[in-house]
């Protein structure tokens, strides 16, 4: 008989309070956590504040290296925003049951970090107050952003992400908030009233839902792919040594999701011991996450493989050059890299033991996005040292003004989540429980099986 | 006017949706509501046919325009001249009019979807907060009363209305409440008493 996905014989009462419980009053940790992360994202806040007030010279940008950590924030970012939404809508298109307890921590990520990752390029801009010029509307300036530049199809495709994302969040949670607004009372229940729209849960509304979802999954993926391959464009397009790539967009959608994975199981375990959801987010989900997350490395690793050993066989000096000052000046960067993203994964992933281990998926996820951070850092940085021209090769360090930007980020991230988990549910309480509402024992044989109706 | 019984468990509301159409309601009348989604059938049986998608489809269409002129109307209206490149430049414009496409249907999905489900609704609907807990509720929805259609091969669905249409409203709203408390509702609610 299969591994069960949910607890045995709980009401759907039961099964409400569990899965609701992350919406209790908040306790004096929790409004400890939200002072610390406040603190550190108004550290950010002072640091970006320095930088508006001084110019950009208290950065580590110079020339030749004009991208920093600033752009290893947004492509690293944006790129995990890709797998929270393209993992759910993949598992809701495939119908695979498991899906159900992880879908709405992975689609809360991909919003957060997508509306993160945007703010960079913005913070990028040196000058930040005129961020209006790349708005395209009719204006006495007598200025037209140029569409063909590579960082407007940035923005339109960003922009098309977070709204897809977000609607895509809003469409899962419709049902849920409704089971929310009928267990509240005060200012939640008038949010909930809101939101929910006046959902009932009538068998057409039903009908209707389930078909937009899979309509809205089925959306959302193409346009998942095509962010990152933009992005990737934003490298390769140019004709700087190292980024002028044919495999870059599919090697930058590929560590996308590697990241985005990896991050999903993070956040997982997070939310699994915070708020006691033990016996919704079993082994069994990190198990296939697990699998997930090996053939993802498998893939991340071939490109990675591919992409070098391109420029190593055809020695072509100037790529050759690029690579050759990265090997030395960031070698440990580099190993570290291929340890975290492709080694650990591949061997640990194999045991189905290890994937069982909430402690090794943790170790092996925070890691993966340590490294594809770095990933991210050696794409940037030797590539600008060491374009064309010799007589203006150079090196990078960040200063405090930009890792306080950067830690700044990861905090408001995090601060976004916290307050989401807080005010919205975080498990897909519907979800859950119609996978238990359809459940129904039947007599094979000699044995009692469990079988399920499933939808269409 | 809408009656609606509220049912502990999915084998008594199976049975009072039964007895209800012997009784000569029709199953447009009848619907559940539930807080999980149950497979057509188990309950009521609904249309499933949906037209929603028509309009994610008209709403791509429209913003593949949107896309084109933003990229290349403008383009044309604005020109930005930079040496041996194209003023409308085929690769951009592609790949705006791809991402407006998709915004654009992506919306229209979300409006779509509530257009066709009736929502938000500004008149106050009967509904009782038991459903969230795992009860079913099972809603009938009266007729305002008058000559009977029967339901048959040359009446059309919207046409078939049931032999208890002709009854009085009220003397309908008695009928599928007993029947829906004789079939085991934990309680009824109508609506002109909400």
């Amino acid at each position: 008989m299969s591994e069960p996905i949910l607890p045995a014989a709980k009401s759907s009462s039961q099964l409400n309070d569990e899965m609701l419980s992350s919406l209790r009053t908040p306790t004096w940790s929790w409004y400890a956590l939200a002072l610390f992360l406040g603190a550190v994202v108004a550290w950010g806040l002072y640091a970006f504040g320095y930088m508006l007030t001084t110019d950009m010279s208290c950065t580590g940008l110079n020339r030749p290296v004009m991208w920093g950590v600033y752009i290893v924030n947004f492509v690293f970012w944006i790129g995990l925003s890709h797998s929270g939404t393209m993992v759910s809508a993949i598992l809701r298109l495939s119908r695979a049951n498991w899906r159900r307890p992880i879908l709405r921590a992975a689609e809360a990520m991909t919003v957060f970090t997508v509306a993160v990752g945007g703010l960079f390029p913005l913070i990028h801009l040196g000058r930040n107050w005129v961020f209006f010029y790349l708005i395209p509307y009719p204006n006495q300036r007598g200025l037209w952003p140029n569409f063909r530049s590579a960082l407007l199809w940035d923005a339109t495709a960003i922009f098309t992400y977070i709204i897809g994302s977000s609607l895509f969040l809003y469409l899962g949670m419709l049902p849920d908030l409704a089971v929310a607004r009928d267990r509240s009372s005060g200012w939640r229940f008038k949010l909930y009233s809101v939101l929910a729209m006046g959902w009932r849960g009538a068998a057409r509304e039903w009908a209707i839902f389930h078909q937009a979802s899979t309509l809205m999954a089925a959306l959302i993926i193409p346009v998942a792919v095509s962010v990152h391959s933009i992005v990737a464009w934003d490298f390769a397009v140019t004709v700087i040594p190292g980024w002028h790539s044919t495999i870059f967009p599919p090697y930058f959608v590929i560590g996308a999701i590697h990241s985005g994975v990896a991050a999903v199981i993070t956040l997982m375990i997070i939310i699994r011991r915070v708020f006691h959801l033990e016996d919704y987010l079993t082994p069994l989900h990190f198990d296939n996450m697990g699998k997930l997350l090996l053939v993802i490395a498998l893939l991340w690793s071939y490109a990675y493989f591919v992409e070098v050993q391109t420029t190593w066989y055809a020695h072509e000096p100037i790529e050759w050059e690029v690579f050759s000052f990265m090997a030395d000046k960031y070698a440990f960067l580099l190993l570290f890299m291929i340890f975290a993203n492709s080694v650990l994964p591949i061997v640990a992933l194999c045991f189905k033991r290890l994937r069982r281990s909430i402690a090794v998926m943790l170790v092996v996820s925070v890691l993966i996005n340590v490294g594809m951070f770095i990933e991210r850092f050696l794409i940037i940085v030797p590539s600008l040292s060491h374009k064309n021209m010799p007589f203006v090769w150079g090196t990078y360090r960040p200063t405090w003004v930009e890792l306080s930007v950067t830690a700044g980020a990861f905090a408001g991230f995090a601060l976004m989540y916290t307050l989401f988990a807080k005010c919205f549910p975080m498990v897909a309480v519907t979800d859950v429980r119609e996978l238990e509402a359809q459940k129904s024992v039947v007599r094979l044989s000699r044995t009692r099986l469990q079988s399920s109706a499933e939808k269409e | 006017m809408e009656v609606l019984g509220i049912f502990s468990d999915k084998e008594s509301a199976g049975i009072a949706v039964e007895h209800l159409i012997k009784e000569g309601f029709v199953e447009r009348q009848i619907t559940s509501l539930t807080s999980v989604a149950y497979p057509d059938g188990v309950l009521v049986r609904t249309e499933q046919r949906t037209w929603f998608r028509w309009f994610t489809l008209a709403c791509g269409i429209a913003g593949a325009g949107a896309g084109f002129l933003l990229a290349a109307g403008t383009a044309w209206l604005y020109p930005v001249k930079t040496g041996d490149k194209p003023i409308i430049a085929f690769y951009p414009t592609g790949i705006v009019t791809y991402e407006l496409t998709m915004l654009f249907a992506l919306v229209g999905t979300i409006i779509g979807m509530f257009l066709e489900m009736g929502l938000p609704t500004l008149r106050k609907r009967v509904y009782d907060p038991l459903i969230a807990e795992g009860y079913i509720g099972i809603s009938v929805s009266i007729h305002s009363g008058g000559e009977a259609v029967a339901c048959g091969a040359d009446v059309l669905p919207r046409e078939c209305i049931g032999a208890v249409a002709a009854l009085p409203p009220d003397e309908q709203a008695s009928r599928a409440e007993e029947i829906m408390k004789a079939a085991g509702a934990v309680r009824t609610i109508a609506e002109d008493r909400i």
